[in-house]
């Protein structure tokens, strides 16, 4: 009967929706690869050589880390607090990057072109202007892992060397493969070794068989089963891309401004005071002292009534109370973590429990 | 069904349609919809809007980033930026409620004036009525995206000037493109209100009451936007009709970010396959 | 159903016969059921409207006859039973038949917001049947057999009950029809629109149209109907010409007498079963003759002023009939 079929196709119609909204709510699974095994030291070493590919990309920040929600107008505070987000990624494999983090409604982009480095802001519409020199130095802050100057070293080596400090705290192993962005990849682990006082339980970077370019990166606690930090490629491409995408020119009617005075209001801020690093391995923890203003909170931007909440503030509200020999302050818990912020400002944080932190400060 | 030769005979003796020209039959839904005082006020409406918003920025300027609407905040200075931040602001509210109304009007709104018995005596097939009702939405759905667009564009360029768009990313686009990508949002826009049109349908056929559909899309609209703010539920966001609206400002990044407008395309099609599928199955067998 | 068994008897013999004279039913029902739940609206109606008819369904609110046209119609699914409509199986070939069927089903259903005559086009522009180029004309044509031509600009929304009625009759005569189906017409008519649906129905009837038209009113459907179907809760009490159906009722005699309770009391004491209506007494003339009856009367001493022979009319026969089944 017709109206049967109709009622047939109908139903069938409505079950696809239903199963197609459901493929939305699945992560897209992967067949684990099979691989030839490879020794940890040949494949961190190899991660070490590869020259990085002309590539775009997006990533996938999946954040658990509980850091409460920091204070910021721009798309990087987005990053830190929990959630996820995106980051998406071009390199030309030439030394031209352009990375975009978008957020709802606008975003910041960088276009690195070799020479200069552009920072847009889509919200403020501002342009930021890094000369090489100032480029350097603000990759120096940020602490990035390989200071250009010592460059010309044989990266087998390097790799070799960050191999035998890693075993000093840690167990390398190269555990299984797993498919990352439609791509073959194995699974590095780094494992506290059990005398690391950590609540760190494993670090899971997977690296792309073919390109030997880490594709994804998994950071695990003892307190939960869900990972506190997920990094990885939801979405790459390697081929060459449009010479277009590394050039930028201040649109018209943006504001620019030169890095230099960027770095000053930085510095002014107190975002990058001296830090210590007391002990090693997992268990090394950052001791600084904060800066009056951070502490107490400050006027936010040039013409802005509004005033961002001090360090102490947010510590008294996310922290508990705390005291002991080296003095009194609140402990702040998070995921992967935790930090210890006292009332005269100073501040210790590790991804160690909290006995640790206290040692730290009272060893100051 | 097996046909007695006479049976067969008088079928066919006199040479008769059974069904009228499908494009008379559309062209008169159109009409319909088009003659509806309400429809009119509501296209006046979302023609009226970016004007009101264009207005109000020249007079006041922009709202400083982090506040108000996202977007927003760069339109002065750049006119085609307008259409797109118009939408943003539309969807959450207004154009929703556009389509739930004609799609209220369409089935449940002809079932209380009595006349949907007509149009199933005429005879209109029932799931034709549900492919003409379903074109009616379609059709004023898209006219008020359309009207919103052009009156912001027109608006936008008059107001702000700019002879291109600086997007999100920084890149200053040509006008032709620009125009382009303001087409290309509508057009997302569109679908992803003709999703909530498609489920406005369903819920139109099951009612009598036109208000009814209103007030459970209004709702939904609601509770969505309640249950995509709990932590809790992320895993069912990716369900929620509303997920994901606000990407069409992604359509103003250079390049595009397509991730989130494909799965958004994804997402539509899915309630708007749920949304007629639910509705022909309710018409076929329903007691008008 | 006792006393209609002569009527069904008649009614299943014409349908039980050869095929061809399934060509002579404009509509028929077969067991037709329809359940809301636990109360049954329809009950195995065997409905039969023959062509050229002029069928009234007649019953009081409540029986089903609006319920048996809907799913005569296809508007309604029926629980179990089939329904044919000109020769096609309801609702499955409705693409079929309702080209050729005009209906008026609950009450005109318009659109407030538009005027008349725009009402009609927009009806007009889903009749199969009406060539794009003589939508206009028919549409005129339309209006001006239900007398609204002048009223034809004005909004639906102002009309009256008795224009909403007859706007709605204007959509369903808009093409020419094999079957036209009118549910309840002169509801909310005045006398003069109630005579101007009579004389659409003798026209319709003249130019052999056959006419299902359901009603509550026993005068309408004695003054229009060639054919009559009594529902009472659902189930078809009895069905056929209103001649037939009027002989079947017998004759009965009026009596005017001196004094009506004594009159009453001599009869009832006598097994002649009686009633008053109006002044008057009325016995039945179907197991007594009229002298006995006046004999009777005399031999109690009650004067008899004036005695008249009666036909038996439809509400007679529908009170009595409606009196057997409760």
């Amino acid at each position: 009967m017709r109206r049967n079929s109709v009622a047939a196709t109908a139903i069938a119609g409505a079950t696809a929706g239903v199963l197609g909204l459901t493929a939305l709510t699945l992560p897209a699974g992967a067949e684990d690869p099979d691989l030839p095994a490879i020794a940890p030291e040949k494949l961190v070493a190899s991660v070490m050589t590869a020259q990085p590919p002309a590539m775009a990309g997006t990533v996938r920040v999946n954040n658990n880390l509980g850091i409460p929600a920091i204070p910021s107008t721009e798309s990087s505070g987005e990053l830190l607090s929990n959630g996820s987000s995106t980051v998406r990624l071009w390199a030309d494999g030439q030394g031209r990057h352009r990375i975009s983090l978008p957020s709802e409604g606008g975003g910041t982009t960088v276009v690195d072109d070799g020479t200069t480095v552009w920072k847009w802001n889509a919200s403020e519409r501002t342009v930021t202007k890094y000369r090489a020199e100032a480029r350097q130095e603000s990759a120096g802050q940020e602490g990035s892992a390989s200071s250009p100057h010592e460059e010309p070293e044989d990266p087998v080596a390097t790799a070799q060397r960050m191999i035998d400090t890693l075993r000093q705290s840690s167990r390398i192993s190269v555990d299984g493969t797993a498919g990352v962005a439609g791509r073959d990849a194995y699974e590095l682990v780094l494992t506290p070794k059990p005398t690391e006082r950590t609540v760190l339980r494993e670090v899971r970077i997977a690296v792309g068989a073919e390109k030997r370019l880490p594709l994804r990166v998994v950071v695990s606690t003892e307190n939960s089963e869900d990972p506190a930090l997920r990094v990885g490629f939801s979405k790459l491409e390697t081929a060459p891309q449009d010479a277009e995408l590394f050039r930028f020119s201040p649109p018209a009617g943006a504001q620019v401004q030169q890095a230099d005075k960027h770095d000053r209001r930085d510095t002014e801020s107190g975002t990058h005071p001296q830090v210590r690093t007391v002990g090693e391995g997992w268990d090394s923890v950052l001791v600084t002292r904060v800066p009056q203003q951070t502490l107490q909170g400050r006027e936010s931007g040039q013409d802005s009534e509004e005033r961002l909440p001090g360090l102490r503030e947010a510590a008294e509200q996310a922290g508990q109370r705390v005291s002991g020999p080296w003095g009194e302050g609140w402990f702040i818990s998070t995921g992967a973590g935790s930090a210890l912020l006292t009332s005269d400002g100073r501040l210790a944080a590790g991804a160690v429990p909290q006995p640790v932190l206290t040692e730290a400060l009272r060893g100051r | 069904m097996t046909t007695t030769p006479a049976e067969a005979e008088r079928a066919s003796s006199p040479p008769h349609r059974s069904a009228a020209p499908l494009v008379r039959v559309l062209s008169a839904e159109l009409r319909w919809v088009l003659r509806r005082p309400r429809n009119l006020l509501a296209l006046l409406l979302v023609a009226a809007l970016p004007v009101l918003i264009g207005t109000a920025i020249v007079l006041g300027g922009s709202p400083p980033p982090g506040h108000g609407p996202p977007v927003l905040s760069s339109v002065a200075g750049n006119g085609l930026m307008l259409p797109v931040a118009t939408l943003v602001l539309a969807q959450n509210l207004l154009l929703p409620l556009i389509a739930a109304m004609v799609a209220a009007d369409a089935l449940a709104g002809e079932s209380s004036h009595g006349t949907l018995r007509g149009l199933l005596l005429a005879p209109v097939g029932r799931v034709r009525l549900v492919w003409v009702k379903a074109f009616g939405v379609l059709a004023m759905t898209v006219l008020a995206v359309a009207v919103i667009v052009v009156s912001g564009t027109i608006t936008g360029l008059v107001a702000f000037g700019g002879d291109g768009l600086v997007t999100l990313s920084g890149t200053t686009l040509p006008l032709g493109e620009a125009l382009g990508r303001v087409a290309l949002a509508a057009g997302w826009s569109a679908i992803q209100m003709l999703a909530v049109g498609a489920v406005a349908l369903a819920i139109s056929s099951t009612t009598e009451h036109p208000l009814v559909v209103l007030a459970v899309i209004l709702g939904s609209l609601i509770v969505f936007g309640v249950l995509g703010a709990i932590p809790a539920l992320e895993w069912l966001q990716p369900v929620l009709i509303t997920t994901g609206w606000s990407s069409v400002v992604d359509v103003l990044r250079d390049p595009i970010l397509a991730e989130n407008l494909l799965t958004g395309l994804w997402r539509a099609g899915c309630y708007v396959l749920i949304g007629i599928s639910a509705t022909i199955a309710r018409m076929t067998t329903r007691d008008i | 159903m006792a006393g209609t068994a002569d009527l069904s008897e008649r009614g299943t013999a014409d349908t039980a016969s050869a095929p061809e004279d399934d060509g002579a039913l404009a509509a028929r029902t077969r067991g037709l059921r329809k359940t809301y739940g636990r109360t049954t609206a329809v009950a195995d109606v065997d409905l039969d409207v023959p062509r050229g008819a002029v069928l009234g369904v007649l019953g009081p609110n409540g029986s089903g006859k609006t319920t048996t046209i809907r799913m005569l119609l296809g508007l309604t699914q029926p629980t179990s039973g089939s329904a044919e409509l000109l020769g096609h199986a309801m609702p499955e070939h409705a693409g079929r038949a309702l080209p050729r069927v005009g209906a008026l089903v609950e009450g005109p259903g318009f659109h407030p917001f538009l005027s008349g005559r725009e009402n009609l086009l927009r009806c007009a522009a889903v009749e199969p049947e009406l060539a794009g180029a003589a939508r206009r004309g028919a549409v005129e044509e339309a209006l001006e057999r239900v007398g609204l031509t002048g009223a034809a600009r004005r909004g639906y929304r102002g009309y009256s009950l008795g224009m909403k009625q007859r706007l709605g009759l204007a959509a369903a005569l808009l093409t020419p029809r094999d079957l036209v189906v009118l549910d309840e017409p002169t509801n909310g008519l005045d006398p003069a629109g109630t005579r101007e649906i009579r004389r659409i129905i003798a026209d319709l009837h003249a130019a052999g149209t056959t006419v299902l038209l359901s009603s509550h009113l026993l005068a309408e459907v004695e003054a229009t109907c060639t054919h009559v179907a009594v529902l009472q809760r659902g189930s078809l009490l009895t069905q056929g010409e209103l001649t037939s159906l009027l002989e079947s009722g017998g004759t009965s005699l009026s009596v005017s007498v001196s004094d009506n309770s004594a009159g009453m009391a001599a009869l009832r004491d006598n097994g002649i079963t009686t009633r008053q209506e109006g002044e008057n007494l009325r016995v039945e003339l179907t197991d007594v003759e009229a002298p006995d009856v006046i004999a009777t009367l005399v031999r109690a001493g009650v004067g008899v002023h004036e005695a008249r022979r009666g036909r038996a009319g439809l509400e007679d026969i529908f009170a009595r009939l409606t009196e057997e089944e409760s």
